[in-house]
């Protein structure tokens, strides 16, 4: 069979080009990695090959014929499927609904939906697929990893010859990661072309036969991954030479008798995690390691006053919290928190990006006939230079940045107040590799300033080369604490394991 | 945290509530039955068979608008203008059938009045999906313009020379059940159908759920939004067509007030506000209740003030209904 060819693809919005000119091919039975940073054109490709956009120039052909574009019945019809980035799934409908609305079998043109045949075929592919999902649940109830793999099978319930998986681990845990790349690798060995996003560069390396990159919308190039290493991966989509030094966290300056800015004693909440303590001194960043569902979230939601606890004591600045406090009292305490969820819960995408930098300090800028807007102007810009965030102006909307610059915000925005403990829940999800570096580099500043970091990670080589120690949970307690300079990956996991995986492990 | 989890700590009472509430169905047909039981026992002149009957030609044209305003709001959009079209409507289909005025033979004057109520919906539907309007304020705006419309086809005097043709619709009975109710009967037996057996039905809910992966699926999202309001339009028509003619006089204001009582009806019924959810056997219970108690207030005599309280509860119904909503997520999530 005839590889599937995207031929000279250019998209522009206004005046700036989201993709220019790029061509590739994907293989029959071949696993194809697109790599490059936010804002490198992946998405607009991917939306290209799966027909939800028009390119304003070149085709894509399979077998010498130009498929028709711009419209995903047709694609789909070719055996063409993309699988978003998010889980894309109708949250109110049931499993069968999810898999097959827009394409129903159906007699009359639709106006007979054969439902029998709907269930049959649905449990076929998730079957197919080792998965055993309840039918009639709303999708909205399931696991994200449920969802993920509703929307894979989404995608194989037409003949399914190219796969796009756009980021399919952002959302899963390491085991589930695990068994989707089985799957990846099943689909591959039928004959399956896919065409597989991620940044996460030891997916790319473990499943891809090629990779492509791309940079700022443009194609870099194409390559047989084992004539490449990390190295020069990384250094194809940033165009420039930034390598990250492992295990380069070393402790502050050890001095015992200076008091931990924040100490936890017993903390437990039931069902959820049990008998948490640890401290955290000024200039200390510790790292929080574990499988997704370990509880690291939820300990660091206590903290900071957005979820309860049952029993324990938190002790910030020396003196205990009062019971029942709030996120109102934590913030004035000088703690500051960037959660998992950037958009939702970190920004207000359509404020200016200084508003948002600026949002937390408000009180500061009130004068008495409202807020002071020069000295906000020159607050915004100083914070904008500082931590280099690109935008060309202070006004522009927030969601009209990368990912990696809307992070940048999101912990920028507590950096004017100064605060004494960080928390930080996976601050460098799903932002490019040059972002990421930048977030680091943040993160160090703000411990080196003195401010104390808590630091929530699932990704294993950031949490090493951030920490100085590290806390690896399981099952909401406390497995073991590691010094990051004598911690390896291996060990990291192994504590990470619940006891039964261990074993068979 | 998992399901196993919460149900292992939740006291059965709350449990049970839990069900009630998320399976609005059944836990209206229970409340609506407890009603019946404490105002048949206040006064059993209540299960008369002309007082029920009373109620139920009263819910049918609600019921039938009903019908069509849940899959507005399943789709994620809303449509408040539908009393007002009721208006605009009656006011067309007297204009157009009374002697005095337009004297067409009724046949036509029923398919033009049906006509009309889905030209409006387009409209509606158009400025929604195809303009970019939000719902809320075109709707609006509809119900404004469409009662100002309303005055001026009248020409500020009222019609009572309908002819027994029309009038037929409204006092007529097939096998002793009213016209009114038969129609009701068959709009939802088409809704069931549309809802559960289409590809259409299904792709509504879609949208409503989840409008960006709706767009990444490829659902055709404006055309199902321009039906949805199309379809609201064509039932309102119907329901003008089997209420109106009850009446002795046809005036400019008909059916003020009525898109609330529908929108009541469908979200206390489980419809969700912000789309996606809903079901016709909630939103039929929502209909018998919110048309039973302004009846069952008049049953438990309480005199000249029961019209004044109907109001009221009408408003705590839904409200009551959006907290239980937004109680039951809460519930689902921890």
């Amino acid at each position: 069979m005839e590889p599937l060819r995207a031929v000279h693809l250019s998209k522009s919005y206004g005046g700036t080009h989201a993709l220019k000119d790029v061509s590739l091919d994907i293989r029959p039975g071949e696993v194809h990695a697109l790599c490059g940073e936010n804002g490198a054109g992946k998405s607009t490709l991917i939306k290209i090959l799966s027909g939800v956009l028009l390119p304003n120039a070149g085709t894509v052909q399979w077998n010498e014929t130009p498929l028709p574009l711009g419209r995903v019945h047709s694609v789909e019809a070719h055996g063409i499927l993309a699988v978003h980035q998010e889980p894309v799934v109708f949250p109110h409908l049931n499993a069968v609904d999810n898999l097959f609305v827009g394409r129903e079998p159906a007699a009359l043109g639709g106006a007979w939906l054969d439902q029998s045949t709907m269930r049959k075929k649905a449990r076929a592919i998730l079957a197919n697929l080792g998965e055993e999902l309840p039918l009639t649940q709303p999708v909205g109830d399931m696991s994200l990893a449920q969802r993920q793999m509703v929307s894979i099978a989404r995608a194989l319930l037409h003949q399914c010859r190219i796969l796009i998986l756009d980021e399919p681990t952002a959302s899963l845990s390491a085991r589930e990661s695990e068994s989707l790349f089985e799957k990846v690798n099943t689909l591959k060995q039928q004959g399956v072309g896919i065409l597989y996003v991620s940044h996460r560069l030891e997916e790319i390396f473990r499943l891809a036969d090629r990779v492509t990159v791309l940079r700022d919308g443009t194609w870099v190039a194409t390559s047989d991954i084992a004539s490449l290493n990390q190295e020069a991966l990384i250094q194809h989509m940033v165009g420039r030479d930034i390598t990250q030094k492992p295990g380069s966290g070393t402790a502050p300056d050890e001095s015992k008798n200076r008091p931990p800015i924040l100490e936890i004693k017993n903390l437990s909440r039931e069902g959820v995690f049990q008998k948490i303590s640890f401290k955290i001194q000024p200039g200390e960043i510790l790292g929080m390691s574990g499988l997704v569902g370990a509880g690291r979230s939820e300990i660091a939601r206590g903290i900071f006053g957005i979820d309860p606890f049952d029993a324990g004591e938190i002790i910030y600045l020396g003196s205990p919290l009062s019971k029942g406090f709030t996120i109102q009292d934590t913030i004035q305490a000088g703690m500051a928190m960037v959660p998992e969820d950037r958009q939702q819960q970190g920004l207000v995408l359509p404020l200016s990006v200084e508003t948002n930098l600026l949002l937390p300090s408000l009180r500061e800028f009130q004068g008495p006939l409202g807020l002071k807007t020069k000295a906000m102007r020159s607050s915004g810009k100083a914070l904008i230079e500082k931590l280099g965030i690109k935008t060309e102006t202070p006004d522009h909307p927030a969601h009209s940045l990368s990912g990696g610059n809307q992070q940048k915000i999101v912990i920028g925005k507590w950096v004017h107040r100064l605060p004494k403990l960080f928390i930080l829940d996976e601050p460098t999800r799903g932002v490019d590799v040059g972002a990421k570096h930048e977030v680091h580099r943040l993160i160090r500043e703000l411990a080196a300033q003195g401010s104390a970091v808590l630091l929530i990670s699932s990704e294993l080589p950031e949490i090493l080369s951030l920490s100085h120690r590290i806390l690896v949970l399981c099952e909401g307690t406390i497995r073991g604490e590691l010094k990051a300079n004598e911690a390896t990956q291996e060990q990291l996991l192994k504590l990470a394991l619940p006891e039964e995986a261990r074993r068979s492990a | 945290m998992t399901d196993a989890t919460s149900t292992h700590t939740t006291p059965p009472l709350k449990r049970a509530l839990i069900y009630l509430l998320s399976h609005r169905a059944a836990g209206l047909f229970l409340f609506i039955v407890l009603l019946l039981g404490i105002v048949s026992v206040m006064n059993p002149a209540f299960l008369e068979t002309q007082n029920i009957k009373d109620i139920a030609v009263q819910a049918a044209p609600v019921c039938i608008i009903s019908c069509g305003l849940m899959l507005v709001l399943v789709s994620g959009e809303i449509d408040i203008s539908v009393g007002s079209m009721m208006g605009l409507l009656a006011a067309c289909m007297g204009a157009m059938v009374s002697e005095s005025r337009g004297h067409l033979p009724p046949g036509m004057a029923i398919v033009l009045t049906l006509g009309i109520g889905v030209v409006i919906g387009l409209l509606n539907g158009w400025l929604v999906a195809y303009a970019g309007v939000p719902s809320i304020i075109v709707t609006l705006g509809m119900l404004t313009a469409l009662r100002g419309v309303t005055e001026i086809v009248m020409g500020g005097s009222w019609i009572t020379d309908l002819p027994d043709g029309i009038r037929f619709l409204g006092t007529g009975a097939f096998m002793g059940i009213p016209i009114s109710l038969w129609t009701a009967l068959t709009v939802i037996l088409v809704s069931l159908w549309l809802v559960h057996r289409t590809a259409i039905g299904r792709r509504i809910y879609a949208i409503g759920s989840n409008p960006h992966a709706a767009y990444l699926a490829g659902l055709p999202i404006k055309p199902l939004k321009l039906f949805v309001f199309a379809w609201t339009g064509f039932l309102t028509g119907v329901a003008t067509l089997v209420s109106v003619p009850q009446l002795s006089v046809v005036d400019s204001g008909i059916g003020v007030g009525l898109e609330l009582l529908v929108v009541t009806c469908v979200v206390v019924g489980g419809t969700a506000v912000s789309g996606g959810l809903g079901n016709l056997s909630g939103v039929l219970c929502g209909v018998i209740l919110m048309t039973m108690i302004s009846t069952v207030l008049i049953f438990m005599k309480l005199g000249e003030n029961a019209t004044y309280w109907s109001r009221a509860i009408q408003g705590l119904f839904i409200l009551g209904a959006i907290i239980a909503d937004h109680w039951i997520s809460r519930q689902r999530k921890s």
